[in-house]
């Protein structure tokens, strides 16, 4: 067996195992060491609430103040800083350059700035739950949406990288309440 | 090439039962049309690849039944086991060598491939991981190509090539850095160059593979022309024009020239787009935008690059004598002959451009006439259709009334017809046996 072929499929193989393991190591670090942030988001569209088996996940919150003399370009990453209030509910400060030496922030996209303001995009949107669960949230959704509090994202964050670790609603787990009316 | 002569070798021995063939023609025909092992049969190709593709997608429909009753552990081991399973299966075919055949080659790179891109989507599942999907296939399609080369398969390089191609066409945005734009479609195509690397560079690919990659060059490169901003909006289609004549005039060896032009659809879709351009250029209105456009597209960093290209594969095809191809990718060049004469002319002298394509386009047609009657390889049907509609669309831009336009098309129509008819005989009288 000839040494090249046999040379790149061994690195082939190599690199198809540490793309993914490499995902999971940095997500797992974030989620046992990240810190827990809410964040109150937009109630899915009753009618077309689940896209292919997930929840489209939207924050509250799509823009930020921009510091003075920050020339901010459409796509960029920039870093959300992040604030809890009394209510529990985080919300963004303002964008930043570069990453900030102490407290809790996410890597995010900036969108276009206007005046000293500029929209983001979150680095989470969707909420993937069990295809049985789905139909129920489907049923769940078109029932309850507008008697419910609010939609509130749990979120582990760690050195800017955000993991979405669930939804609740009115404080309580979305998959809970599913699988208590599934019974 | 394979499907012919797999077709000759089966007929052999009943020409030879039948007397029609002595065992030693039969011997020398077998020698001289040996089928290729190395490249599998379309059927053997498709097979393999359906039961991989069912295989794989079964893999990708399982991520959507979102398992939440199992661990995040086991979720992540269900990702890994199909991956852990068919790499185990490529190394023994790889480890067998030549004594695999062409299907379980191309079977099991292909699943590969497909449990790399079943993996990296459950990860994403498990974590809840947003992101576009043209990043997912970016991954996805880099982690795959080294199959096409190690495995020699026909299937992951197809797959590759699309997936290039849809990827530079979702990049078009211009906000977004060269890395991430479809300029880097012609660093992408390099990587399949073709199934390097240590093969050797005489490898021949099949028919669906160049197709598959005519198309997606065209795509890719295309998507690269969108990628500028541009003040005119037919700037996009002199680029575009310009990629197809680089696609037509991409380099052959002797062995590729002299094959079949049904062979080499980059020169035959290169040719279509350039005498379909050419055609429209002989419109007053069509040229005069061209002649803007050509102004806009000489501030373009992508059109010098192109031009560049152009004059290295025009120099190549000059050596190889390709005059027949350089004609018709020289009408590429139309707009720029015509330019020097009518910058800050305003539109009187737009007509310049109009009349050149004319000219130029029945040249060529009245060239591939003449040398078919010359005794030269030509292609004079499509001369003769070139010329039909020229005076079609020449008829169609001017002011002669319909009842003029109608004799004129009659005319056309029945000389056409008659041209054929006469080459029709022309080649049947050339077939004859020499009494």
């Amino acid at each position: 067996m000839k040494a090249l072929p046999l040379l790149i499929f061994a690195l082939t193989a190599l690199a198809q195992w540490a793309a993914p393991l490499a995902q999971i190591w940095t997500h797992e670090q974030t989620l046992a060491k990240g810190t827990l942030i809410k964040l109150k988001c937009t109630a899915p569209d009753p009618y077309d609430p689940l896209r292919g088996r997930y929840l489209a996940v939207r924050p509250d919150q799509s823009e930020a103040d921009v510091p003075e003399g920050a020339k901010l370009e459409r796509g960029m990453s920039v870093y959300a800083m992040l604030t809890t209030g009394t209510d529990g509910l985080a919300t963004v400060t303002h964008l930043s350059m570069t990453p900030p030496a102490s407290g809790d922030f996410v890597r995010v996209k900036a969108g276009y700035a206007y005046d000293k303001k500029a929209g983001f995009e979150w680095p989470f949107d969707r909420f993937y739950i069990n295809e049985q669960l789905a139909p129920e949230a489907d049923e769940w959704f078109a029932e309850n949406i507008r008697k419910a509090r609010g939609v509130v994202a749990e979120v582990r964050v760690l050195n800017g990288r955000a993991v979405l670790a669930d939804l609740s609603i009115d404080g309580k787990s979305f998959r809970e309440i599913l699988k208590e009316r599934g019974k | 090439m394979n499907s012919h002569h797999r077709w000759l070798l089966e007929q052999l021995p009943q020409w030879e039962r039948d007397g029609l063939l002595t065992a030693d023609a039969a011997r020398a025909l077998r020698e001289r049309h040996a089928v290729d092992a190395s490249q599998p049969g379309a059927a053997q190709i498709i097979m393999g690849s359906l039961g991989a593709l069912l295989i794989g997608t079964g893999l990708i429909a399982v991520i959507g039944y979102n398992w939440d009753d199992f661990s995040r552990p086991v979720r992540l081991l269900f990702a890994f086991l199909p991956l852990l399973a068919t790499q185990l299966l490529s190394f023994h075919v790889l480890q067998r060598g030549d004594a695999s055949a062409a299907w379980v080659r191309e079977t099991t790179a292909l699943l590969q491939a497909l449990a790399t891109g079943a993996c990296i989507a459950i990860v994403s599942q498990v974590y809840n991981l947003g992101g576009e999907w043209p990043d997912f296939l970016f991954w996805w399609m880099l982690l795959s190509l080294p199959l096409a080369w190690v495995l020699r398969s026909s299937a992951v390089a197809i797959f590759y090539l699309i997936a290039i191609a849809v990827w530079s066409a979702n990049q078009t945005d211009r906000s977004l850095p060269w890395h991430d734009s479809p300029f880097l479609y012609p660093l992408l195509l390099l990587g399949l160059l073709p199934f390097w690397p240590g093969w050797p560079p005489s490898r021949t690919l099949s028919v669906s593979v160049r197709w598959v990659m005519t198309v997606s060059a065209i795509v890719g490169l295309c998507s690269a022309a969108l990628g500028h901003y541009w003040y005119h909006d037919a700037t996009f289609l002199w680029l575009w024009t310009l990629t197809a004549a680089v696609i037509a005039l991409f380099p052959l060896n002797q062995a590729g020239i002299e094959e079949p032009t049904r062979r080499k659809p980059q020169v035959v879709l290169g040719s279509l787009w350039l005498l379909g351009y050419g055609v429209a250029a002989t419109f007053r209105d069509v040229s005069d935008d061209i002649l803007k456009a050509t102004t806009n597209a000489l501030h373009l960093p992508w059109c010098w690059g192109l031009l560049a290209v152009l004059l290295v594969f025009v120099l190549t095809a000059s050596a190889r004598k390709r005059w027949a191809v350089l004609a018709i990718s020289s009408i590429s060049l139309l707009p720029l002959i015509a330019f020097p004469f009518v910058q800050n002319k305003g539109d009187y002298y737009s007509t310049l451009l109009s009349w050149l394509a004319t000219f130029h386009l029945a040249a060529i047609g009245i060239t591939l006439i003449v040398l078919e009657f010359a005794g030269k390889k030509s292609a004079p049907r499509l001369g003769a259709a070139l010329l039909s509609v020229l005076i079609i669309a020449r008829m169609a831009d001017s002011h002669f009334s319909l009842l003029a336009k109608g004799i004129a098309f009659i005319a056309v129509g029945v000389a056409f017809l008659v041209f054929n008819i006469l080459m029709s005989r022309l080649h049947r009288q050339k077939q004859l046996p020499v009494s």
